[in-house]
Parts: C-alpha cells; sequence; structure tokens
C-alpha cells in the first residue's frame, strides 16, 4: 500500500509542476513529511542536499526518498513514477508542438502555476528553517549560502560540500 | 536524419548525465556541445525546440529537453533510452548514498554534518525562491497569485496540489480573458 501511494503522489506532483526540480519541493513536503510522515522535515532537507550535490537533474532525490520510504523497489519504482508522466506528456507533445505552444488555455494555466509556484516555495522555506535554522552556526551558515547564491555563479554543489565541512566543525 | 542506434543515444546520455554537476545549465550546454556541434544529430533549431518543449511541459525541464530529443532521433524507444542514460548514473549515487545514510544514521559526526548541510539547503532554497521571484512576479496579478499560493499554504495549510490546479484555473481564468498570455 505504501509502494502504491508512493508512486501515485510522485505521478501526480511530476505530472503537475512545470519548471523544475525546485517546483516539486512544496509538494513533495507536503504529501511526504506532513501527510504521510514518511520522512522527518531533515530528512527532506537531506534528500534535497543528495538531489544537488549527485550529478543529473534534481529529481533523483525522489529515488533516495523511495529507498528510504520501500528499500530497493522503492527507489526503483519512485524514478519510474517520476518520469513517466514526462514521457508521456513530451512524447505527445513533440507531435503537437505549434498548436500547443500557441494555445492561450495551457499558457495562461501554467502562467498561473509559475506564479503561485513561488509562494509555495516561499511558504516552504519558513517551515523547513525552523527545522534547521536552530542556533547561531547554522543561522550563519544559512545566510552564507543565501548569498554565495544568489549572487554569485558558484555551483551549488560546492556550497553544499562546503557546509557539511563547516558543520562537522560548529554544529 | 538516418537512424542513430539506440546503443549510441544510451551512451551519449550517459555522458550527458553524469558529467552535469549543478543542474539545468551546465547540462543544456553540454548536451548543445555533444549532439548539435560535434555529432550533429539535431540541428539547432531542434535543440532550441526541444529545449522549449522541456520548459513547457511538466516535469524537471532537462529531463524533458533528453526525452524530447531521444522521441526525435528514435520514437519512443529513443526517449526511454535518453531518459534511462540520463539518470543512470545520479540515480545510482543516491541509492548508494540512501543506503549509507540509512546506516550511519546515528553516527555523531554524519549528525553535524547534515545539520549544515540541511542549514545550506535553506539558503539555496531562499536563493531561488528570490530568483523564481525576480523572474515571474512582474506585475500585481503575478504577486497576488504568489501571495495567495502563500497564504493558503502557509496559514491554511491547504493541499499543495490543489493550490497548484487552483492556481491553473484561474490563470485560465483571468489571463486568458484579458488576452496576455
Amino acid at each position: 500500500m505504501i509502494l502504491l501511494g508512493l508512486c501515485t503522489t510522485l505521478f501526480i506532483i511530476n505530472a503537475l509542476t512545470i519548471g523544475g526540480g525546485y517546483v516539486m519541493l512544496p509538494m513533495l513536503q507536503e504529501e511526504f513529511v506532513q501527510r504521510h510522515h514518511w520522512l522527518t522535515n531533515q530528512e527532506f532537507l537531506d534528500a534535497i542536499a543528495i538531489g544537488q550535490i549527485t550529478p543529473g537533474p534534481m529529481t533523483v532525490m525522489n529515488a533516495f526518498i523511495g529507498y528510504k520510504v520501500s528499500g530497493l523497489t522503492g527507489a526503483f519504482l519512485a524514478m519510474v513514477s517520476s518520469y513517466l508522466p514526462c514521457i508521456i506528456i513530451v512524447g505527445l507533445l513533440v507531435k503537437f508542438y505549434y498548436a500547443y505552444k500557441d494555445s492561450i488555455l495551457v499558457n495562461s494555466g501554467f502562467k498561473g502555476i509559475k506564479a503561485a509556484v513561488v509562494g509555495l516555495l516561499a511558504s516552504v522555506v519558513i517551515t523547513l528553517g525552523n527545522t534547521s535554522l536552530v542556533d547561531t552556526p547554522t543561522i550563519l551558515i544559512g545566510v552564507c549560502s543565501f548569498g554565495v547564491i544568489a549572487f554569485t555563479r558558484l555551483d551549488p554543489t560546492f556550497v553544499i560540500i562546503g557546509a557539511g565541512v563547516a558543520g562537522a566543525f560548529f554544529c | 536524419m538516418g537512424k542513430i542506434p539506440l546503443k549510441d543515444i544510451f551512451l551519449i546520455f550517459l555522458k550527458i548525465g553524469t558529467f552535469s554537476f549543478g543542474g539545468v545549465y551546465s547540462m543544456l550546454s553540454l548536451v548543445e556541445r555533444e549532439l548539435v556541434e560535434k555529432r550533429k544529430w539535431l540541428s539547432q533549431d531542434e535543440f532550441i525546440e526541444s529545449v522549449a518543449i522541456g520548459q513547457m511541459t511538466p516535469g524537471p525541464p532537462i529531463v524533458n529537453t533528453g526525452i524530447c530529443i531521444g522521441y526525435k532521433l528514435h520514437k519512443i524507444k529513443g526517449a526511454l533510452i535518453a531518459t534511462l542514460g540520463q539518470a543512470f548514473t545520479g540515480v545510482t549515487l543516491a541509492i548508494l548514498l540512501a543506503v549509507f545514510y540509512v546506516n550511519t544514521h546515528d553516527n555523531l559526526l554524519l549528525r553535524s554534518i547534515m545539520k549544515g548541510v540541511g542549514a545550506a539547503v535553506v539558503g539555496l532554497l531562499m536563493s531561488i525562491v528570490y530568483k523564481m521571484a525576480c523572474r515571474i512576479i512582474t506585475d500585481w496579478k503575478s504577486a497576488l497569485f504568489s501571495f495567495g499560493a502563500f497564504i493558503a499554504l502557509a496559514i491554511f495549510k491547504l493541499n499543495a496540489i490543489g493550490i497548484i490546479i487552483s492556481a491553473c484555473l484561474l490563470g485560465i481564468v483571468i489571463y486568458r480573458k484579458r488576452g496576455q498570455a
């Protein structure tokens, strides 16, 4: 049953989110942490970190979540249900690209979604911040990481590795 | 365009998926160099179209761009193989890390490392919100969408999937009427 829930949740989330790995986060956090309690907030943050330091798209964090929820089968099924909606939709779309591109319905719908996602993500950041920014060292790490990633072109992978080293010494 | 062997498609996407740290943009430049410039499997226009399709479909854009290119090269088999190649290294590493993580969860050093990492991820997400907001919130209507979604989730604890679906419907009503999409 857990596996079925895992698969349908990931399938729906991947079918609905447009614009990249981060857009999935509010929904993943709500379904996996708040609703089903398959992960804690800390584990969710760890999953994001792993999605970030591994090569390739962030989505591989779903393999980590799947493994955490129910082992290798979970990891495998999590990846299949994350990629399946993409393959179906893109496969259909390649044929109807020009009709779709100019569709007012599709464009206006996605315009609403994109703006809403900014607000959703902001809300999730607050929830996660309450979990992980708990003392002076963690707040400092959080602020530095924001500054470096928002205002320089340094790859986030290095920031996360650096924060791990800092954590080993100061946390 | 003659048929390109599936094995080659797999290998090239394996390479792309393995050597692209740091997300979408490094990955796109790698795809462009390998497939358009070096191998000439795609024209520049086809590449740009694939990137556009990747961005306007649900799911991670880079994955969808890969699926789209795979599909153009070898129909549905190409799409599957491209996805597999692209995800292989990352997924394998994520599973290995997960095994390691689950088994050493109580280790004190790992805990402090992950505490630091967790704080950095929050900073990373803040910067993503900041960058997205700069790009997407361009007028009071998009600001209202975004603020409404924030309140709905943060204060009223409504369902995030439900909020996304409502935003989509509201977007259709509002932006279509004014012809601004």
